[in-house]
C-alpha cells in the first residue's frame, strides 16, 4: 500500500497534485481537506448520521478511536471544534469502503496526542495514504517534491514597517462561567490576567474551549456569569460591541464581512468610526495587503487560494484598528518559512508593547514566539 | 408508530386543517392536540412554543395589512362590497389558526421520532431513493444555512460591526448579515462540490445509507390515520 507525502512550500501545487493523485486511482477515495467544508460530507445533520453514511459492512479495518464519538452522536458535525471535525473524518474513513485517503493539512489542527495518533494510523497498513503537512514528513513515506512558485510572496520587511498597533489594555477575566445550550460546560469560575507587551498561547486539547474563549472576548458569545475588565474598567463586548480584540479566525472564510478586501475593510471602518477607522485608511490597508502578497484589494476573496486567504486574514489584526492581536491557529496550511517569519514579526510587536493572544497546536511556531501559556483544562484557565 | 404512518397521518390532518371551516379546523386541532399529548408527550411544549414564535410575527403582519391597511376581507373585495375591519380580522384569525395547526402538527410529528437520527427516520420512510436523497440534501442545505448564519454573525460581531444583543448598530448594519451569510454558504457548498464530493462520490454513499424502508403500517398508525380521516370528512362535509 502506497504512502506518499507531497512536500513543498505554499503555492507549489501540492493540493492540486494530491487531488489529481486521488482522482487518478480510479476508485472512490476519501478526502480530508483543511476545514470542515472539505473534511466532512456536509450531508448529515448529526455525528451519528455522518458515521452511518460512511460505514461499510464489509470494512474490516479497526476503527480510528482517537475521538470518543459516543457523547457526540447527537451533535451537528459542523458545530464540533476544528480538531474534532478532523478526528471525526478519520473515524469515518476507518470504517468506510474506500481504500485510499488524502489529507490536506488537516492534521495541523490537532493537538499533540491526537496528531501522533492520526499519523500513526495513516502510517499503518490496509490502505493508500497521501498527505500534505507543513510540520511533518513521516518516515518511510515516498516524498513527492513540488516546485516553488513566486506567487503571493510576503514582503516581511515591508510588513514590519507598515504594521502599527495601538497600546493594548490589561485584560482581567473574573469568575467566568459558560456552557453551550444543550452542550457541555466549557468554563466554570475561570479567570486570568493578561498584560500587554506579551504573547499568550491558549493551550488545551481539541474541544477544550480555546476558540470559545476568543469568541467570549470578542463578544460573539455571552458568558452566563463573570466579568471582563480592560484596564480595570468593566467591558461588555456582547452588548457594547467589540473594540479591543482583532480576531483572525481559524478558517479565514469565517472572518470576511465582504466579498473583497476593500469592501470588507470599508464596512468595518464605517461601523467602528474614530481612531479605529483612521487605522483602516485605504493607503494603509493597501500597503498591508501588498506586503502580504495580495496585489489588489479589489480581488475577489474567494478567487484567491486558501493559503493566500489565510495570510490575508492576518491583515485585520495587524491593521491596528483594535489593540489586541488575536490569532486562532494562524499557521494552519502555512509553510515552514512563513510560520517562522510570522513568529518573528509577532515577537517584535510584543517587544514594542502590543498584546498578542493566539491559539496554536504548532509547537515550533510557539517556540519561536516568546510567550506565556494559558492552559484551558477542566473548565478553568491556568496561567503557566 | 411507524414513520410512514406518521407521515400519512400528518398529510391527512393538514388537509383537514386547510379545507374545513371553523368546525373542521377545530376537529383537526383536537386531533393534533391528542397526538401531541399521547405520542409526543412533554416535548410537545417545545413544539408549541416554537409554533407560537413562528406564527405570532406572521399573524401580526397579516393583521397590519388586512385589518389595518386594506380594511376588508378578500371575499368582500371579490364580491365588490364595502366590507369591514371585523371581517378582515376574522379572515386573519382563520388563516393564522390554520397555519398554527399545520406548524404545530409538523413539529409534534417530527419530535415523535426525536430519539432517532434524521437518516434513520428517512431510511424507514416508504419513498423512492431519489425522493429520500432530495430530503437529505434539503436538510443538508438548511443546516448549511444555519451554520452560515452562526459564522457570519460571529464574523460581524468580532469585526465590531454588530453586537450580540440588541443595539442601534445592529439596526444600521444588520443587513450586512444577509449578504455575509450567503457568501459563507456559497463558499461552503463550493468547497464540498469542488474537492470532497468528486473524490469520494459522496452522494452515491447515500443510497446504501437510506435503503431499507418499512412497508407495513402498525395498528397505532391505523388509529391515528382513521381519526385524521374523520376530521377530513367533517371538514369536507361542511
Amino acid at each position: 500500500m502506497a504512502r506518499e507525502v507531497f512536500a513543498g512550500p505554499n503555492f507549489s501545487g501540492r493540493s492540486a497534485a494530491l487531488l489529481a493523485r486521488l482522482r487518478g486511482l480510479g476508485r472512490p477515495a476519501f478526502f480530508v481537506g483543511p476545514y470542515a467544508e472539505a473534511a466532512l460530507s456536509g450531508l448529515s445533520t448529526s455525528v451519528a448520521d455522518e458515521l452511518a453514511l460512511y460505514r461499510a459492512p464489509q470494512s474490516t479495518r479497526p476503527a480510528f478511536a482517537a475521538l470518543a464519538t459516543e457523547p457526540l452522536l447527537r451533535r451537528v458535525p459542523q458545530s464540533l471544534s476544528g480538531g474534532e471535525q478532523v478526528l471525526l473524518a478519520l473515524r469515518c474513513f476507518s470504517q468506510a469502503a474506500s481504500t485510499a485517503i488524502g489529507v490536506d493539512t488537516a492534521l495541523e489542527q490537532l493537538d499533540g496526542d491526537n496528531r501522533a495518533a492520526a499519523l500513526a494510523y495513516l502510517s499503518g497498513g490496509g490502505f493508500d495514504a497521501m498527505l500534505i503537512d507543513n510540520r511533518a514528513e513521516p518516515e518511510g513515506w515516498t516524498v513527492t517534491a513540488c516546485a516553488e512558485s513566486p506567487a503571493f510572496a510576503i514582503d516581511w520587511d515591508a510588513l514590519a514597517a507598515t504594521v502599527r498597533i495601538p497600546p493594548a489594555q490589561a485584560i482581567a477575566i473574573e469568575a467566568l462561567d459558560f456552557a453551550y445550550r444543550h452542550g457541555k460546560t466549557i468554563f466554570a469560575n475561570a479567570g486570568a490576567v493578561l498584560t500587554p507587551g506579551a504573547a499568550y498561547r491558549l493551550f488545551g486539547a481539541n474541544g477544550a474551549g480555546k476558540t470559545t474563549l476568543l469568541k467570549l472576548l470578542a463578544g460573539a458569545l455571552r458568558p452566563s456569569r463573570g466579568r471582563l475588565l480592560l484596564d480595570g474598567a468593566t467591558c461588555l463586548p456582547w452588548r457594547d460591541g467589540n473594540r479591543a480584540f482583532a480576531l483572525a479566525t481559524q478558517n479565514p472564510d469565517h472572518q470576511w464581512c465582504g466579498a473583497t478586501l476593500r469592501e470588507d475593510i470599508a464596512r468595518r471602518r464605517r461601523a467602528l468610526g474614530g481612531a479605529a477607522a483612521a487605522a483602516l485608511d485605504d493607503g494603509h490597508v493597501e500597503a498591508l495587503a501588498r506586503a502580504l502578497g495580495i496585489a489588489s484589494p479589489d480581488q475577489h476573496l474567494y478567487e484567491l487560494p486558501l493559503a493566500a486567504r489565510k495570510r490575508l486574514s492576518w491583515l485585520w489584526p495587524l491593521a491596528g484598528a483594535m489593540p489586541w492581536i488575536v490569532f486562532d491557529e494562524p499557521t494552519v496550511g502555512q509553510d515552514r518559512a512563513t510560520r517562522g517569519r510570522l513568529a518573528g514579526l509577532l515577537a517584535r510587536l510584543c517587544a514594542a508593547g502590543a498584546g498578542v493572544l493566539f491559539v496554536t497546536h504548532d509547537d515550533a511556531f510557539a517556540a519561536a514566539l516568546p510567550h506565556r501559556v494559558l492552559r484551558i483544562e477542566n473548565r478553568t484557565i491556568s496561567l503557566l | 408508530m411507524t414513520p410512514n404512518g406518521a407521515a400519512a397521518f400528518a398529510l391527512v390532518a393538514v388537509l383537514a386543517a386547510i379545507l374545513g371551516d371553523a368546525v373542521g379546523l377545530a376537529a383537526a386541532g383536537l386531533i393534533v392536540a391528542a397526538f401531541a399529548a399521547i405520542e409526543t408527550g412533554a416535548r410537545s411544549w417545545a413544539a408549541l412554543r416554537r409554533a407560537v414564535l413562528v406564527m405570532l410575527p406572521l399573524a401580526a403582519f397579516m393583521l397590519v395589512i388586512w385589518a389595518g391597511i386594506v380594511g376588508r376581507s378578500p371575499s368582500e373585495i371579490a364580491a365588490g362590497v364595502p366590507g369591514s375591519r371585523t371581517a378582515a380580522l376574522a379572515y386573519v384569525a382563520g388563516v393564522a389558526a390554520r397555519l398554527f395547526v399545520v406548524v404545530l402538527l409538523v413539529q409534534v410529528v417530527t419530535l415523535r421520532f426525536a430519539e432517532g437520527t434524521p437518516f434513520g427516520l428517512i431510511r424507514r420512510l416508504y419513498l423512492p431513493l431519489g425522493a429520500k436523497r432530495v430530503v437529505v440534501v434539503t436538510l443538508s442545505l438548511i443546516e448549511t444555512l444555519r451554520q452560515s448564519i452562526d459564522r457570519a454573525h460571529t464574523a460581524l460581531i468580532a469585526g465590531g460591526i454588530v453586537t450580540r444583543t440588541l443595539s442601534l448598530r445592529n439596526a444600521a448594519n444588520g443587513w450586512l448579515l444577509i449578504q455575509t451569510v450567503w457568501l459563507t454558504a456559497i463558499t461552503t457548498v463550493t468547497a464540498r462540490l469542488r474537492d470532497k464530493w468528486p473524490v469520494e462520490s459522496t452522494l452515491a454513499l447515500l443510497d446504501p445509507a437510506l435503503d431499507g424502508a418499512e412497508r407495513r403500517l402498525a395498528v397505532r398508525d391505523m388509529v391515528w390515520i382513521g381519526l385524521a380521516l374523520a376530521a377530513l370528512v367533517i371538514a369536507a362535509a361542511r
